[in-house]
This record gives structure tokens, C-alpha cells and sequence, in this order.
């Protein structure tokens, strides 16, 4: 694994009486992309918020690029970009507008940020949809305005909670080249996801959670050689077995 | 602040591109100011109808009576039949009539007491007990001529004097007596004049600044629906950042009402000096800063859009009721004490000063330094409050 980029330790949140994550950590390597897999309820999101400074950890501790996100939140967030699961877009507003507003924020001026707004609409193909309202857009295309925001300001660590969910697989299929585009410029991320085939295409490696714990991490090709022959199980095999059979809520 | 100053930037944004949402909060204002003139047209003085039945219609004493109550500047007199006046009170059109009964001068002239009705929807509504003044004084009147002249009667029986002299004689005496009374009253009137546009301009003007809780108090769970919270806290904007955009945006909107509302006073009505207008404004803008400081707390602290609305508007009403927005609380009382605790106490009363009694901002120091703390308290406490998700910290 190259240098790593971001640190988390014995990360803990409890939410009243529920520990939602229990002790996780892990590392990931600069230019890697992770892959953080679980059911729902396996404490993904809320480990994606304590990274992202949106929630502070009960315990534990994690730094990106050098700087702990308790005590320097201002400069992690200089690092990061976010794509939550949920579409974090104003309707009212354009797609152009949506981005510039987040590369405002981010600190970009208003010309670095129209410029920017206007490239990162054109990797996600929507340049000719730059004006449109975001009400006006297709499920898929608000993915990708989704996905296009977190890229505003060049994040050196990318967050990606399950980006293509409920898309057609021609916006599946422009998110995941951006994504290898993304990491051939050397760009850092974390992904989740509930599609195992994803992660085994996209993934350096992964770790797979459950109650608040990461049960497993390893390669995709290396879990798969725990319970197989790597070439013919999948990664949803190791998913399973790992994780149970049962039903989640 | 740079960011700070982005989301107000887009807040207004989406206010002005949001055409129905603009229109009504802008038409809003000028329609209330359109009310006030409509109800008031500028006038200081109170103007009322009396409505009269006058089945005595061919009776001297109660054409007497009607011309003595047509020569009240205040008041239009308006003659009915009984069945219009009974219908126009079923549907409250009128509040009270009066009805001169058709043996009334009868009566009069035979020297029996003689009665009016007055027939009035509940308590005859405050235009009605106004108008009941004015006849019981025209009524007086017509009582002290006919006691003189009985009085008069009385001293020259027997002397030779004829009634048609005396009665003449006695009428002319107690014209000339009207005229140049013994005892006369002058008004004068300390600070801007008083009327009835000064007395309830500032009661509207609070009201509109208080929707700016409303405003404030969706804002924070609003961005939290749309799912742009969580993205927002991660960009390099701080919650204290994100607070204040917040804040100046609702300002800002809560004061451009308030700013409609008092240029129009200012250019129609004329109760402004161009330095109380300005005072007015200041005002305005320090209570509408407390107000959408109230609303950030709400925003804090409410979970869901219609907790955060329905806080709002329990805040807007209760204050409004309490801060003696449409009745006046007698100084001493429980509710008077209980009002204290109003924001719109303050700026009522800030407001009452400077239009209504012609002070000068140096005068509402006090009102001033409360909606100041209220900001600044209003401002920590939602920081304090404020939870990226309802669980977390």
C-alpha cells in the first residue's frame, strides 16, 4: 500500500443506547480507492461522517493528509469532497449554480469556480444541461450533478457513499470512467456501496462491516481466496459469508 | 464571513427567483399599507355614522335633534326605515342605530319625558360608543333647553310675558351661550399629533419584522430536508458561518417588508421627519435582527419543517398578542408584567416613541439594549444548540 493518505483509529459513535460504529480502523493509501461495504445498518455513513467532520467520533481518531479532523477540521476540509447518498442538490437553482455555489464555499474564487463547474459538468456530460434546473433533471443526471459537486476545488480525498444507486447503467457506466479517471490523476477516495460487483471492478481494497465492526479487509482478490478459487467465487460470496444471511432492517 | 456572505448571496437568490414567494411578501406590505389608508385616508380625527330611525318624522323637537346631530363635524347622519336598520344589524353592517320614537315630540311638547332607543349589536363596537357620546350630548343639549325654558315659564307666569317670546328669547340666549361658553376648553397637543395611523403603524410594522422568526426558523431545517446540510458542513464553511448567512439572509428579507411599509408611510401619510424615518428604519433593522435571532434558535433546535414552523408561529402569535400589537396593556397588570417577556414589547414600544409620541432614538436606549442582547443571545445559543443530525454532536 502507498503512503497512507487518510488515518482512522478505534473509531467509536454511539447514538442513545445504539453503538452505531464500534472500534473501527483502517488506513488507505494515497492514489487507492477503498471500498467500505456492509448492510444497511453496518455503520458505513456514520463512519463516513466522523471522517468528513460532520460528526465527531466518541472516541478514536482520524487524520487526512497530516491533520486530525478534531483538532483541524478547517484544513481536512480542504482536502476532502463529499458525495452523500442522499442527492444534496438545490432544486431551484442550475446545475451551474449548484457547483459554483459548493466551489465558493470551498474557497475557490467566482471565475475558478465557473471554470470548474463548467469542466467537471463536461466529465459528467451534462455541459449541455450546465443552465437547466436541477428539478428538471432525470435521477441519473442528479447523480452525476451529485458526484460533480463533490469534485469542486480538486479534493485530494474523494467520499463516495454509494453513488450510483438507482441510476440507469449508462450514468453507472460515466460515473465509474470518471472514477478511474479520477484516480489516474491521483486522487484519493473512499467508496461505498451495496453493488459488490462495483467494488470488486473498482476497488484497490476493501473492508467489509457489520454491527459497527469491520469484520474483514483485504484485496478484493485476496478475500475472495479466503472462501475460494478467487476466479470463480465473488465478492458478493465473501459479502455473504461474512455477513450472514439474514435479513437487516 | 466571505462564506457567511455567499449564503446570503444564494438565500436571496432563491427569493428573487422565486416569483410568487417574492410577489406576495412584496404586494403583502403595500396591500396592509393600502388597508391602513383605505381605513384611515390620513384623517386625525374620528369621523362616524349615526344611523337614524326617525319615526317621528314630521316632529319639530326630533327634526331639532337631527339637525343638531348633522351639525357634528364628526358625523354623517344616515336615515333608515326600521326594517333596513333591523337588517343592516343582523348583518352587523351597523353596529348601533339610533330610533326616535313617532310620539317623541309628542311627548315633549306636552311636557312628558320622552324616550330614545338606541338598538346596537353587542356593545355597539367602539365607532358605535362614539357616535351613542355624541347624541347623549345633542340629547343634553335638548334637555337644557327645555329645562331653561320650563325654568323661564315658571319665573314670568303671570307677568304678561307671552310663551312664543319666551320661548324665542330663551332659545337665542342659550345659542349665544353655546357660542361664547363660560367655561371653554382648549387642546393642546405635546409631540406629533396623534392619530389613528401613528397609533397602529407601529403594532403593524412589528408584525411583519416578527415573520421574520418564521423565515429563520425553517432555514437550517430546510437545508437538513434537502440533504445539503451534511454537504455544506463539509465545504470550508463553519456552522458559525453557515448561522450567520442564515441570520443576515432572514434580516435582510424581514426588513425589506418593513422598509415598504414605512416609505410608504413616510411619502403618504406624512408622519415622518426624514430624521424620525431614518429611526424608524434603524429600529426596524435591530428588531428584525432579534427576531430572525429568535428564529435561528427555533432552527437549532427543531428537528422536522412543521416543528420548526409550527415554533414559529406559536412565538410570532404569542408575541404579537403580548406585545400589545392590536389593544393596549394597562401598565400595572399581570399581562402587563407577562408582556415584558415579549420581544415585540420592546420594538412596540421603541416604535410607539418615535412615531406616535415624536421622541428621538436616544429616548428608546432601553428597548434598544434589550433587542441588542436578545441578538447576541439569540446568536451564541443556536450555535450552542445546533446538531449537525438530531442525534449527533
Amino acid at each position: 500500500m502507498a503512503e497512507p493518505f487518510m488515518v482512522a483509529r478505534d473509531l467509536q459513535k454511539s447514538f442513545n443506547d445504539h453503538k452505531a460504529v464500534n472500534g473501527v480502523s483502517f488506513t488507505i493509501g494515497k492514489n487507492e480507492i477503498f471500498g467500505l461495504l456492509g448492510p444497511n445498518g453496518a455503520g458505513k455513513t456514520t463512519t463516513i461522517r466522523m471522517l468528513s467532520t460532520v460528526l465527531e467520533p466518541d472516541a478514536g481518531e482520524v487524520t487526512i493528509g497530516g491533520f486530525s479532523t478534531h483538532q483541524q477540521p478547517e484544513k481536512v476540509r480542504s482536502l476532502i469532497g463529499v458525495c452523500p447518498q442522499e442527492l444534496a442538490l438545490y432544486e431551484d437553482l442550475s446545475a451551474l449554480d449548484n457547483l459554483m455555489f459548493f466551489g465558493r464555499l470551498v474557497g475557490l474564487s467566482g471565475r475558478e469556480a465557473k471554470a470548474q463547474a463548467m469542466s467537471n459538468l463536461a466529465l459528467m456530460g451534462l455541459e449541455q444541461r450546465a443552465r437547466g434546473k436541477i428539478s428538471k433533471f432525470s435521477g441519473g443526471m442528479k447523480r452525476r450533478v451529485n458526484l460533480a459537486i463533490a469534485l469542486m476545488g480538486h479534493p485530494q480525498l474523494l467520499f463516495l457513499d454509494e453513488p450510483t444507486v438507482g441510476i440507469d447503467p449508462q450514468s453507472r457506466n460515466n460515473i465509474f470512467e470518471t472514477i478511474f479517471d479520477l484516480r489516474k490523476k491521483g486522487m484519493t477516495i473512499l467508496y461505498t456501496t451495496h453493488y459488490m460487483e462495483e467494488a470488486d471492478r473498482l476497488c484497490n481494497r476493501v473492508a467489509i462491516m457489520d454491527g459497527g465492526k469491520i469484520v474483514v479487509m483485504d484485496t478484493p482478490r485476496a478475500l475472495k481466496g479466503q472462501i475460494g478459487d478467487p476466479d470463480k467465487v465473488t465478492l458478493e460470496d465473501v459479502f455473504l459469508k461474512m455477513t450472514g444471511r439474514s435479513l437487516r432492517d | 464571513m466571505k462564506r457567511a456572505w455567499i449564503i446570503v448571496l444564494r438565500e436571496l437568490r432563491t427569493y428573487l427567483q422565486d416569483k410568487a414567494d417574492l410577489a406576495f411578501s412584496l404586494l403583502l406590505p403595500i396591500a396592509t399599507f393600502a388597508l391602513i389608508y383605505g381605513a384611515f385616508g390620513g384623517q386625525g380625527l374620528f369621523h362616524g355614522t349615526a344611523s337614524v330611525v326617525n319615526e317621528d318624522a314630521k316632529g319639530v323637537y326630533s327634526a331639532q335633534l337631527l339637525d343638531d346631530l348633522k351639525a357634528e363635524t364628526s358625523l354623517t347622519v344616515e336615515t333608515l326605515s326600521r326594517a333596513d336598520a333591523e337588517q343592516k344589524l343582523d348583518r352587523s353592517d351597523v353596529k348601533l342605530v339610533l330610533v326616535i320614537p313617532a310620539d317623541f315630540s309628542d311627548k315633549l311638547r306636552s311636557g312628558q319625558p320622552a324616550q330614545l332607543i338606541f338598538m346596537q349589536r353587542g356593545n355597539g363596537g367602539q365607532d358605535g360608543q362614539i357616535v351613542a357620546s355624541i347624541v347623549r350630548g345633542a340629547v343634553s343639549r335638548l334637555n337644557q333647553d327645555f329645562s331653561v325654558r320650563g325654568q323661564v315659564e315658571q319665573a314670568l307666569a303671570g307677568k304678561g310675558v307671552l310663551p312664543q317670546q319666551i320661548t324665542v328669547t330663551t332659545w337665542n340666549f342659550l345659542d349665544r351661550e353655546r357660542q361664547y361658553p363660560l367655561v371653554g376648553i382648549t387642546e393642546v397637543a405635546s409631540g406629533s399629533k396623534p392619530n389613528l395611523v401613528n397609533q397602529f403603524l407601529p403594532g403593524i410594522i412589528t408584525m411583519y419584522v416578527l415573520f421574520s422568526i418564521s423565515i429563520s426558523a425553517a432555514a437550517i431545517v430546510e437545508e437538513r430536508r434537502k440533504g445539503t446540510l451534511e454537504r455544506l458542513l463539509t465545504t470550508r464553511l463553519t456552522v458559525g458561518g453557515l448561522f450567520l448567512g442564515k441570520w443576515l439572509a432572514s434580516v435582510s428579507r424581514g426588513f425589506v417588508q418593513t422598509f415598504i411599509l414605512l416609505t410608504l408611510s413616510y411619502a403618504v401619510f406624512r408622519i415622518f421627519t426624514p430624521l424620525s424615518f431614518l429611526e424608524c428604519l434603524a429600529v426596524a433593522l435591530i428588531f428584525a435582527m432579534a427576531s430572525s435571532a429568535i428564529g435561528l434558535l427555533i432552527a437549532s433546535v427543531a428537528r422536522t419543517q412543521d416543528s420548526a414552523t409550527w415554533i414559529g408561529v406559536f412565538f410570532t402569535m404569542s408575541m404579537t398578542m403580548l406585545g400589545g400589537t392590536f389593544f393596549t396593556i394597562s401598565a400595572g397588570s399581570v399581562l402587563y408584567t407577562i408582556s415584558k417577556f415579549s420581544l415585540n414589547t420592546y420594538a412596540n414600544d421603541a416604535f410607539k416613541a418615535l412615531i406616535t409620541e415624536g421622541g428621538t432614538i436616544s429616548q428608546v436606549w432601553l428597548e434598544l439594549s434589550v433587542m441588542t442582547g436578545v441578538i447576541l443571545v439569540g446568536l451564541v445559543l443556536s450555535r450552542y444548540l445546533f446538531k449537525a443530525l438530531p442525534q449527533g454532536k
